[in-house]
């Protein structure tokens, strides 16, 4: 008896001791853990914001378009954030408001009205307003790599009341009161439980489900269950009630998103409503508050009628509770789900995000992007991209049914050194290989400005009325069998312009031209236009030989468009940290590579291209009026068909070719011209200027020999010439003062003075 | 012309005022961002002197960027020249031919001692720059 007791006494000891270690166990992984648990927060990808204001060239359209992904309702009449009413060319809009970095856009109702293509005026209550913008578009979220959870953290102090009453009313009524679990909800569980024969109920309080959440597994087993109980006393004990439920309101689990998971009411407030949680309505909080019981269950998307029966059920346990009127529960109860529409572009665009994680990549380490919760500002563009996605299906459907064709394309605002757009393949909604930034192929004659460009560069011996002598020719190296280019119609052209060289794209000017300065020079000068890799050492590259992306080009051409100025070609503008500090700036830099002279009249060749040379397809699309400038690229049997090229506010390359590199049968003129132009002619608002900066002067030019001559003389041009480069050798034709009546494109933009 | 479009602008928000007065009123009020615009009449262009090139048909932008302008001062003269470079670019992005603009640019870049971004900038405001006041004005930077 004595031995037994003795025995009981024992173990019961050691049960103690072991409960005891147990608990100090418990306590130090609560406490080492909860006050700074570790949110993975995703960085989160914006778009640029839409500017509004007065003469802004945008249309109506553009305008609903960018309002409907961003999930603004459409009402009679707005009274809160995210409603917009529209009657043809007016819109009446509430605003949603925004923190930008270093700026903040209050929410607030304001009339616009277009005339047009461009906004007439934006104006509140009938005082006009300078300038606004709207909510940037939330563009996708960079997750870890197996996806994962995903949430927008919230204050307690940021939600609204009547939320936070209803949320304890139906999960934990007691919850104010209790020390973590509660004795009769366990008592009753246990019974229903006993009473089914297995786990039916789980009688859990808000501090269970947070610990259960937390730290523990989903299994349903006693040792399980007590393990819980114990947590969740032993987090009252150190911590306050707000605490607790802040942490549960930002954990709680509230339905999938492909793989993302929605956690925490501010995350499914943005998913389900696009709305933040203090502007959700009562019938909307009681839909969220009703999806903790099974998020996928009550999912309102998949099962609509059961999710609408669960909020019902929520308001009435709102009543019920007092936290909400009977009146107002009925009103609620009225109301459809009033979800967001689901025209949704969030991570829909895989190419425009695969840059930006690049250009992320050299600043940041991948955790931080996907734990941190940066928010990222870009100059993502959705109108822009949609109107690429548009034009590249448009064609590529025209030019090839079979899909064995590719495309990639980017748009760059050269002005800022801003990336707008970018389609990374055919399937522009696919993630896959991004061959705008992958793609690596020769350039065909894409290159070719950079050889006129070194020549241009020396105004002494080389002018636009240069004579280049377009004749076959042989290039020996040691060891290497000798090169002999061609011309693309496998002709010569003997003598002709250095201008006309470049807009008909001679091949044999071209190597010509590019010898006589030097292989090492047109490398030094690719290199000043930003392209320094995958250009190997050889005559062939003078013809574009080498490897480049499509951003490869677009690098190039920017420096081009932006007038001898290189920039670093950004996605990002601005980093804000999760707590809305700014942490970084990408701040737009110009570093002048080139003279503003010899840009200028390389831009007369590359617009000579498109009036009179391989790229005069592009008027085909766009109105006579409207200038541009580009060149087009063509490889060896057509495997890549290329088009690069600017109006006054866009820069756009294209590239067209196959995945294993067969053969097109495109030229760059008659493939990526098509989907530069059909893009261009939708999007781009400003035609070309022609800004004549110091030292540029006008010459009358006979366009057969390069001679000096008369206005209105027989083959008479105008040329733009660096001052004192021009031709010494002169026409016996005496200038007419009558002219010969019809202007050519060049002259047409001297207007009237002409 | 312009006074014209001023005009049908003043008619439109009397207009927009009329009915504003008719439908209800949001609960909130709506607080608009005023920036501490200068007198928004005496903008730069308008003290363009007459043989400047005739002004484009599109409508001006400067009523939109000039507030981001003197905003952008306000942080240059506190010292804050990031956040008044990137209200710079704002101001930029919405008017990219603006030759103002880039003056202002250059003169941040020279106030926090950037001489090298200073030139580069108004280099390139030059090819935007309409009058001789402000293209001088440049030409001081770009040298």
């Amino acid at each position: 008896m004595f031995r037994t007791s003795h025995l009981l006494l024992k173990l019961v000891l050691s049960a103690l001791v072991v409960v005891g270690l147990f608990m100090v166990y418990l306590d130090a992984r609560i406490t080492a853990t909860f006050s700074e648990k570790m949110w993975e927060l995703s960085a989160r990808v914006y778009a640029r914001p839409l500017e509004l204001f007065t003469g802004a060239a945008l249309t109506a359209e553009e305008l609903a378009y960018e309002l409907e992904v961003l999930g603004y309702r459409a009402v009679s009449t707005p009274r809160q954030p995210g409603e917009v009413s529209r009657n043809n060319n007016r819109f009446d809009l509430y605003a949603r408001g925004f923190n930008f970095p270093g700026e903040q856009e209050p929410a607030h109702r304001v009339q616009i009205e277009f005339v047009g293509a461009r906004i007439k005026g934006v104006s509140a209550d009938g005082k006009d307003i300078d300038l606004m913008r709207l909510d940037p578009v939330l563009v996708g979220g960079i997750y870890p790599r197996h996806g994962g959870e995903d949430r927008l953290l919230v204050r307690l102090a940021d939600t609204p009341e009547m939320f936070r009453a209803g949320l304890v009313a139906v999960e934990d009524r007691r919850f104010y009161q209790h020390w973590g679990f509660s004795i009769s909800d366990i008592a009753r569980a246990a019974f229903d439980n006993l009473r089914s024969g297995k786990v039916v109920s789980g009688g859990s309080t808000i501090t269970q489900q947070l610990v259960k959440n937390y730290y523990l597994t989903s299994e349903r087993t006693l040792v399980r269950k007590l393990t819980e109980v114990l947590m969740a006393v032993l987090l009252e004990l150190h911590y306050d009630k707000e605490q607790i439920l802040e942490s549960y309101i930002n954990e709680v689990y509230l339905g999938q998103d492909g793989p993302r998971a929605v956690h925490g009411f501010a995350l499914a407030a943005q998913h389900y409503f696009d709305k933040p949680l203090d502007q959700l309505d009562l019938y909307q909080q009681a839909l969220l508050i009703g999806m903790i019981k099974g998020p996928s269950l009550y999912n309102p998307d998949r099962n609509p009628q059961r999710a609408l029966e669960r909020r019902n059920v929520v308001l009435g346990v709102m009543a019920e509770q007092d936290v909400i009127t009977p009146e107002q529960a009925a009103a609620a109860r009225a109301k459809p789900l009033g979800l967001n529409n689901k025209r949704r572009i969030r991570d829909s665009f895989p190419a425009f995000l695969d840059l930006v994680r690049r250009q992320l990549g050299r600043d940041y380490r991948e955790e931080d992007l996907t734990t941190k919760g940066l928010s990222i500002f870009t100059s993502f563009d959705p109108l822009l991209q949609r109107q690429l996605e548009i034009s590249t299906a448009a064609v590529m459907d025209q030019l090839d049914r079979s899909g064995k064709l590719q495309s990639a394309s980017i748009i760059t605002r050269f002005d800022t050194g801003e990336v707008a757009a970018l389609v990374g393949g055919r399937k522009a909604r696919f993630a896959g290989f991004n061959r705008a930034l992958d793609a690596r192929r020769p350039a065909g004659s894409l290159l070719k400005p950079a050889i006129y460009l070194a020549a241009l560069e020396r105004p002494r011996e080389f002018s636009l009325a240069t004579v280049l002598s377009d004749t076959p020719l042989t290039i020996k190296a040691a060891g290497a069998k000798p090169w002999q280019p061609q011309n693309y119609d496998h002709k010569s052209h003997g003598d002709v312009l250095l201008y006309q060289a470049l807009a008909q794209s001679y091949n044999l000017a071209s190597a010509r031209l590019g010898m006589q300065l030097g292989v090492d020079t047109v490398i030094d000068m690719l290199a000043r236009l930003g392209v320094a890799e995958g250009v190997p050492r050889l005559p062939a590259l003078l013809l574009g030989a080498g490897e480049y992306t499509p951003m490869d080009m677009a690098t190039m051409y920017q420096t081009i468009a932006a007038g001898g100025f290189r920039m670093p070609l950004r996605s990002i503008r601005d980093i804000v940290d999760v707590n809305g500090e700014p942490m970084k700036r990408y701040p737009l830099e110009y570093e002048r590579t080139v003279s503003l002279q010899s840009m200028h009249l390389l831009h007369f060749a590359l617009r000579a291209v498109v009036r009179e040379g391989t790229g005069q397809g592009v008027y085909r699309y766009l109105p006579q009026d409207f200038a541009v400038a580009g060149k087009t690229g063509t490889t060896n049997d057509g495997r890549d068909s290329w088009f690069a090229g600017f109006s006054g506010d866009l820069l756009a390359v294209s590239w067209i070719g196959r995945d294993d590199n067969g053969v097109t049968g495109l030229t760059g003129g008659s493939g990526a011209l098509k989907v530069w132009a059909h893009f261009m002619s939708r999007s781009s608002r400003q035609p070309l200027a022609y800004r004549m900066p110091d030292g540029i002067e006008t010459r009358w030019i006979d366009d057969h020999s390069g001679y000096l001559t008369g206005e209105g003389c027989p083959n008479s041009r105008m040329l733009p010439f660096s001052v004192g480069s021009e031709p010494r050798q002169r026409t016996d034709c005496a200038p007419r003062n009558e002219g010969s009546g019809v202007k050519d494109w060049f002259e047409s933009l001297f207007g009237s003075k002409g | 012309m312009v006074l014209l479009h001023r005009g049908s602008v003043l008619g439109l928000v009397l207009l927009l005022a009329a009915c504003a007065t008719q439908a209800p009123e949001p609960s909130l009020p709506a607080p608009v961002v005023k920036p501490s615009a200068p007198e928004k009449i005496e903008t730069p262009r308008a003290r363009v002197p007459q043989q400047s090139p005739p002004r484009p048909a599109t409508p001006s932008a400067s009523a939109a960027w000039q507030p981001l302008l003197a905003k952008a001062e306000q942080a240059t003269q506190r010292g804050d020249y990031e956040q008044a470079l990137a209200l710079l670019e704002r101001a930029q992005r919405i008017d990219p031919d603006s030759a103002e603009v880039y003056l202002g640019m250059a003169q941040t870049h020279r106030a926090r001692g950037d001489a090298m971004q200073a030139r580069a900038t108004a280099e390139r405001g030059l090819l935007y720059c309409a009058t001789d006041a402000l293209c001088n004005a440049l030409r001081a930077y770009a040298r």
